[in-house]
């Protein structure tokens, strides 16, 4: 109250005297003193300018409305009133902030904007009591409020300043223009929004001194506490007209007067309200005690104000809409009429009531309802007020903004609620819809849009189209759609969009603030010249400056319509157009403008007259006479957050960088900070030929995906190659094609046919092997010739072959072919049918070995030491790369197969022929056509060939087993990589024992005759049964379809074998002596130049053996060489040290066939191949002493060590068979994943098979040997079957391989006896075997068994194959193996 | 894994955490970019919120990368020392790269 006449007085001077004012101030202060005791303090810092703040703000405190009276000494009563009634509190504030007497003698002005009166003026007021700055938009508030900050900024080192707006972009607004203006250091300053999370923003209270935030989140943080209110100097609330209620800005006020502290508020707006009463809320509110009022018309604002010409254009309502409105009246007036009945009092005329005036009319009725009215009626009159507003409502709208938004409104409300059961009966109302409806789909405009189109493009055509912009205000989305949908229509110049809040409707989404942000920026920048906006354009955010403002309703708050009139005309001319529909619109629009006029009134003179106001702190004391310092800034570019933050990481150096070596980060400079992305990018493509075999892992296996790469990539790299390769290629389809054949089952009896078809993948081969098919053994020498004329290009293939199949490592492949060339010649010149079968039978074990043959490249590097070499190079490559070799034993299972069917179509021949078969061309042939993987077993061939028969016929078990090995593989491989590793492996040691078998077979060859002749023949024999031993199992293993597949060319092979064998002992005298003598000669030679290789490994491997048995040791080495090749072709490293450890440990059988189980695990883990080779030899020659032993019993040593052996396994083996089998079962199930314990299970099963042998060694050691040997081959066959069946599904397998066993074994054995008994026509006897092979096999009751428990599978599976092995011993004696064994002996010694 | 034989799981996040910051600020700058496009077209929201990842994950990450690096070393390795090398080149590993990605 006391302060009106001040600020009167103050206005009027327009500028401080701050002398006097000084004088006056501190003349008062001196009565104040007086008159309070607690004033007394107060002077004694002005003799004393006291440094801090704590002294001197009570006086201050006490100025707060002082500061008014400066210059008006006769109002200090009033104000010592005032002072009393504020000091109270004095001495309870311990304000913490101190003030800066230098910066306090002074108060910046920017001096680089030109000084506007009322700005300075204005600030003047603000800087020293709590100030409501009424200033129409444009006028520069955020100066003022910028320079009073600043001053704060100044006086109060410590002090915090908050400025706090509605929004966040106003916020972010604001401190931009608030830098721009008074250039506040920025590391001063911080934005706190919601964004900011509220520890962060704890933080940044403490750190900061200017803020800049929402209401919102002042006001949580003075409630937390996180915001540091004593040292609040000045408030700064933007927007104030918000301040009503419980508004955040009311709450901040409160809270900050109950703390209490003393601070500046500055309220700054540009409508502080339409109403007297809204405006005292505010003052009350924000405590203000001064306002500052101005508008265009005052003196010294409007210099500033631009022209803004505001037009009234009256648009008729057009005819639709009048037809329209019409119609609703029709609605309106009974119901109108109904309440005028009632008596309620409707004090205008119907046509011109507003929704408004019938809400203001029914609240009166509930306040006071009608007293003649029955209470009854009173739900009559409601309904009838509710239908007239929603009625009155939609005729507005229908005015104000045309028939759609009507029509909307009306259908949404004809939908539900208590409207739509009112009007559900009315036929007016529906008549009304219909009407509007024809009117819409008639696309009848409404006259305010055309109007606003027009005035749109007559702007555009004054104004340049790029340079002017345009706003539309609309109060409903649903018109700004329409409004949209216009503007569409009018042409390029006007490039309109949409600026509208965030709710999203039901219809309408609503934009993001990211996105207003978005569409602001292109408004800026010229993308949009036209935004058609709601009530969000009016206030506040920086619309930019604009020329042409277009309300497209006139019915809003005149407060509304002044900040839309801000949008124009701030720093140039702008022109207003208001589009009113004429009648009830209009009318209404002319009335709140002017009721606005009205308020303008009021605020006039500061409000003074009509306004109570707050006493507030002068925050400076008195003894400070701040003098006004007109400074020019230099301003900083203002930077905004976002872009800091980004500058800042992007100028962030990694901190790791600091602790590489320069080495180091020129390394990684070399990879990741390459200016040109060329340099140097890890490729992905560099080596596709490393893609075509899995790589060696580690710890990881191999991902079905890997597979499908590298199967991918063997197939994307065969095209490349030349066309022999091509022929592999499809060589290798081939066999994928007759597995798929086999798994139909097709192919199950007929080998020729599968045969047929890998001959038709083989080029050349196929017509010949067909041939061979047809007629095996009437076209033995044909195919034979065919074979030898082949055989060169076969060579060709094998170059070429050795090339791709050594894909991994191209080194490989070269060398191979030559060394092969001239062994196949060799082969290929031998006139005997023996060797030739040898030959073939090497062939086949090459074919075999062609899996192994990355070995060959090995071999090939090795080529110096062959054998060794070979060896070692194969067990290396297997040891590197398990997994090529894998993958090659897939691929090339294919081709072992067609091998296989082809080897097998051969020993047919071979075995039909055995008299004098050239099997040597067939092999090439064979190698030449499906065997093309093979061409490495070629040298091995070429080596073995130097060792004479004994290679060809362990490789031909080693075929089998591979083929075998291959076909069980190949499911597995297909359905997992792992299992396919596995199966691998499992062919590996199947291939091993049947290597054995065949090495034992050739010992038991070189003890009789000529040691190699015989001891092949003998081997073929002992290879068929262990081919047949090995069919079986590997029947077994690959499944039933599989096996019933194989079975065929096990069957075929097994009677090759048996034929072979059956021939060699028919051929015996004769042939065997014709192999003798080949034998002997070759057998020197091979066995010298195997001898080297094999006294290399032999003084490796073999220690135990003595110097006396070295010849014989070489013979055997020779075979065991051999066998070894195979085997270590087949599986190299992992057998070969598990060989060696089985001689070193003397084990042989039990180790051996352990290490067969282990090998998987010693391929990957021995990397050496050399070990391998050790231990390949080590178990070949254990192998090999065991048939020696058992055969020859003559050879003390052998027998010996052989006998060691046996005991040692025998001892040693029931203890490792039963841990074997108990840790076998868990692996079995994990087997697949554990290779190791497929391993053990392998030797779990070999042991088995060593336990078979033993006891029949007790029983009769050599043929017990024998058996055993064969025994152990089945169950390693059996072992690996078991893990196939793991692999695949188990339990069936190792069932039917029990079952094969048997049946392999009855068969085997009468295959045997049939082929001893009967030497001619040995070939059509073992085709009978075949037949009775598979007549023996019992496929159902095979399946049947598989559905059989594993568990009991695994018993009978024992007690088959101790069953099997008893069979077995009977079937070896009458193979006459026994027989030949002493012959051997005999020939050897 | 023994908690010695494997990152330091600080590190990891620190590598993490600045692959998140980076990421979001290339998101946000296309943000931008596509919200200057956006006109009057739908507001998308998107969280703009930095990655996190709780303990758990965070040993997890630096198992599977350890076990993904020492892998990957390992089979370098084997063809390093297949090609006789002492030292494992790029292009070492390179030739394992394929199968090695398909592997994780």
């Amino acid at each position: 109250m006391g302060s009106r006449v001040p600020i009167e007085t103050i206005e009027e001077d327009g500028e401080f005297d701050w002398e006097a004012a000084v004088k006056e101030i501190d003349l008062a202060c001196l009565k104040t003193t007086n008159a309070s005791s607690s004033s007394s303090s107060h002077f004694t810092p002005l003799a004393n300018p006291p440094i801090t703040a704590n002294l001197t703000k009570p006086p201050a405190k006490r100025q707060s409305t002082l500061d008014k009276f400066i210059g008006r000494t006769e109002h200090k009563p009033e104000n010592h009133q005032v002072v009393s009634e504020c000091g109270v509190n004095d001495n309870d504030n311990s304000p913490l902030v101190g003030i800066d007497p230098e910066a306090a003698k002074t108060w910046i002005y920017p001096g680089f904007v030109p000084l506007r009166d009322y700005q300075f003026a204005i600030t003047k007021t603000a800087l020293f009591s709590n100030t409501l700055v009424a200033l129409p938009t444009g006028l520069g508030k955020t100066l003022i409020a910028a320079v009073v900050m600043y001053n704060y900024f100044r006086w109060f080192p410590q002090g915090k300043i908050v400025f706090a707006a509605p929004s966040r972009p106003l916020v972010m607004q604001q401190i931009e223009a608030c830098h721009n203006i008074v250039g506040i250091p920025q590391e001063w300053t911080i934005d706190l929004t919601g964004q900011t999370c509220p520890s962060k923003r704890a933080f940044l209270w403490k750190s900061k001194r200017v803020f800049f935030v929402t209401p919102q989140v002042l006001e949580k943080d003075i409630q937390s506490g996180t915001c540091l209110t004593n040292y609040l100097v000045c408030l700064v609330i933007d927007e104030a007209h918000r301040a009503l209620g419980n508004y955040s800005y009311c709450v901040v006020v409160r809270e900050l007067m109950a703390v209490p502290i003393q601070l500046r508020i500055l309220a700054l707006t540009a409508t502080p309200g339409s109403k007297t009463q809204a405006i005292q809320g505010i003052i009350d509110n924000l405590q203000i005690s001064t306002l500052e009022y101005r508008n265009e018309s005052d003196h010294d604002v409007c210099p500033y104000v631009h022209d803004r010409k505001l037009e009234v254009i009256e648009v008729p309502l057009g005819q639709d809409a009048d037809d329209v409105s019409k119609r609703l009246f029709h609605v309106i007036r009974p119901y109108a009429v109904r309440l005028k009945n009632f008596g309620v009092n409707l004090n205008r005329d119907i046509q011109t009531l507003s929704p408004h005036e019938v809400l203001m009319a029914r609240d009166k009725f509930r306040q006071a309802p009608l007293p003649g009215l029955p209470h009854v009626n009173h739900g009559d009159v409601e309904s009838c007020f509710a239908a007239l507003i929603t009625l009155y409502h939609i005729r507005k709208l229908l005015s104000s903004h045309g028939i759609r938004p009507a029509y909307e409104m009306l259908e949404e409300k004809l939908k539900e609620g208590p409207f739509a059961r009112l009007m559900s009966k009315n036929e007016d109302i529906r008549m009304t819809k219909l009407l509007m409806q024809q009117r819409l789909s008639h696309g009848a405009p409404s006259p305010k849009l055309s109007k606003m189109l027009e005035i749109l493009v007559d702007h555009f055509k004054v104004k340049d189209p790029k340079t002017s912009r345009v706003i539309i205000f609309s109060n409903f989305r649903g018109s700004v759609r329409d409004i949209m949908n216009a503007l569409s229509n009018i042409g390029d110049m006007v490039k309109a969009t949409e600026f509208i809040g965030q709710s999203s409707g039901k219809t309408l989404k609503g934009q993001s603030q990211k996105i207003q942000q978005a569409v602001l920026e292109k408004f800026r920048a010229g993308g949009f010249n036209v935004i058609v906006a709601t009530s969000i354009g009016e206030e506040g955010l920086d619309i930019m400056e604009v020329d042409l403002v277009i309300c497209f309703d006139a019915n809003v708050s005149p407060l509304r319509m002044i900040q839309r009139m801000g949008r124009t005309g701030r720093k140039n001319n702008g022109r207003v157009v208001v589009l009113a529909c004429e009648g009830s619109e209009k009318n209404s629009y002319m009335r709140k403008q002017a009721s606005g006029r009205a308020i303008k009134k009021h605020m006039r003179n500061g409000g003074t007259n009509s306004f109570n106001f707050h006493p507030s702190p002068r925050m400076i004391p008195h003894v400070y006479k701040p003098e006004v310092q007109h400074v020019e800034f230099s301003i900083k570019q203002f930077v905004p957050r976002g872009k800091k933050l980004q500058e800042e990481y992007a100028t962030e150096t990694p901190a790791f960088q600091k602790k590489l070596t320069p080495a180091e980060t020129h390394m990684l400079a070399k990879y990741y900070n390459n200016p040109d992305e060329e340099k140097l990018r890890v490729s992905l493509i560099a080596f596709p030929h490393f893609q075509t075999l899995p790589s060696k892992v580690h710890k990881v296996m191999h991902s079905r995906q890997t597979g499908m790469l590298i199967d991918a990539m063997q197939h994307l790299q065969e095209p490349t190659f030349s066309e022999q390769s091509k022929s592999f290629f499809t060589e290798f389809r081939a066999p994928l094609g007759e597995r798929e054949e086999l798994d139909t089952g097709l192919r199950v009896t007929n080998d020729p046919k599968d045969l047929h078809s890998v001959r038709d993948l083989e080029v050349n081969t196929s017509q010949r092997k067909a041939k061979q098919v047809e007629s095996p053994t009437s076209t033995l020498e044909t195919t034979e010739k065919d074979y030898e004329e082949s055989s060169p290009t076969h060579r060709y293939l094998f170059s070429s072959e050795c090339a791709s199949v050594d894909t991994l490592g191209n080194v490989f492949v070269m060398p191979v072919p030559l060394l092969f060339f001239p062994n196949v010649l060799e082969s290929d010149n031998t006139p005997l049918p023996k060797t030739e079968k040898q030959h073939s039978c090497r062939n086949t074990s090459h074919i075999d070995l062609v899996p192994v043959d990355t070995s060959e490249k090995h071999r090939q590097d090795n080529i110096s030491c062959k054998l060794k070499e070979r060896f070692s190079p194969d067990g290396a490559s297997e040891t590197l790369e398990t997994h090529s070799l894998v993958k090659r034993n897939s691929t090339r299972v294919g081709e072992d197969d067609v091998a296989n069917s082809v080897g097998e179509i051969v020993l047919s021949s071979d075995e039909d022929d055995c008299e004098g078969l050239e099997l040597s061309p067939r092999l090439t042939n064979f190698i030449k056509s499906g065997i093309v993987p093979e061409s490495p077993v070629y040298d091995q061939g070429e080596a073995n060939r130097e060792e004479d028969l004994e290679f060809p016929q362990l490789s031909s078990p080693m075929r089998f087993s591979n083929e075998l090995a291959g076909e069980s593989s190949f499911p597995e491989r297909k359905v997992q990589h792992k299992c396919n590793d596995y199966n691998i492996v499992s062919t590996t040691t199947e291939l091993r024992t049947p290597q054995k078998e065949v090495g034992l077979a050739n010992g038991t060859e070189c003890l009789a005759v000529s040691p190699i002749p015989e001891d092949w023949r003998t081997p073929l024999a002992n290879l068929t049964n262990t081919n047949s031993s090995a069919r079986k199992d590997w029947r077994v293993s690959s499944g039933e379809k599989l096996e019933t597949l194989r079975q065929p060319r096990k069957l075929k092979r097994l009677r090759r074998l048996g034929d072979c064998s059956s021939a060699v002992k028919e051929n015996y005298p004769g042939i065997t002596e014709a192999d003798h003598i080949r034998s002997r000669s070759r057998g020197k030679k091979h066995i010298r130049v195997k001898w080297k290789s094999a006294e290399s490994w032999f003084t490796l491997s073999s220690v135990a053996f003595a110097l006396v048995t070295k010849k014989k040791k070489m013979i055997m080495d020779d075979d065991v060489q051999v066998f070894i090749d195979e085997e270590a072709e087949v599986s190299s490293g992992a057998e070969m040290s598990a060989d060696e450890n089985e001689d070193v440990t003397g084990d042989s059988f039990e180790d051996s066939f352990i290490d067969d189980g282990t090998m998987p695990t010693a391929n990957t883990q021995a990397e050496s191949g050399k070990v391998d080779m050790m231990a390949v030899y080590r178990y070949i020659q254990p192998k090999i002493s065991f048939f020696y032993c058992e055969v020859n019993e003559l050879i003390k040593n052998h027998k010996v060590s052989f006998h060691r052996r046996s005991l040692l396994s025998q001892s040693p083996l029931p203890a490792r068979f039963r841990d074997l089998a108990a840790s076998s079962l868990s692996p079995y199930s994990a087997g697949p994943l554990t290779r190791i314990n497929e391993s053990r299970s392998d030797s779990d099963k070999s042991l088995s098979s060593l336990r078979t042998p033993k006891t029949t060694n007790s029983e009769s050691n050599q043929d017990a040997m024998m058996i055993g040997n064969l025994s152990v081959v089945q169950i390693s066959s059996d072992s690996r079957k078991r893990k196939f069946s793991l692999c695949n599904s188990a339990n069936a397998p190792v069932i039917n391989l029990e079952s094969k066993f048997a049946a392999h074994a009855q068969a085997t054995e009468k295959e045997s006896h049939e082929g001893v008994r009967s030497n001619a026509g040995a070939l059509e006897y073992n085709d009978d075997d075949d037949d009775a092979f598979f007549a023996t096999l019992d496929f159902d009751a095979m399946e049947a068994q598989a559905t059989l428990l594993l568990s009991k599978q695994r018993s009978e599976a024992k007690e088959k194959e101790d069953a099997t092995v008893i069979p077995n011993p009977g079937m070896q004696r009458s193979d006459g193996m026994e027989k030949d064994a002493p012959s051997f002996d005999l020939g050897l010694w | 894994m023994d908690a010695n034989n494997t990152f330091d799981s600080d590190l990891i996040h620190a590598i993490f955490k600045h692959i998140w910051a980076r990421r979001f600020r290339e998101r946000e700058r296309s943000d931008a970019i596509d919200a200057t496009e956006a006109e009057v077209a739908l507001g998308t929201t998107k969280k703009n919120r930095l990655a996190s990842a709780n303990a758990n994950a965070l040993k997890l990450s630096c198992e599977l990368l350890k076990s993904f690096v020492s892998e990957a070393v390992q089979r370098a390795a084997i063809i390093a020392e297949a090609e006789g090398m002492e030292k494992i080149e790029a292009t070492h590993l390179e030739r394992i790269l394929p199968q090695l990605l398909l592997d994780f």
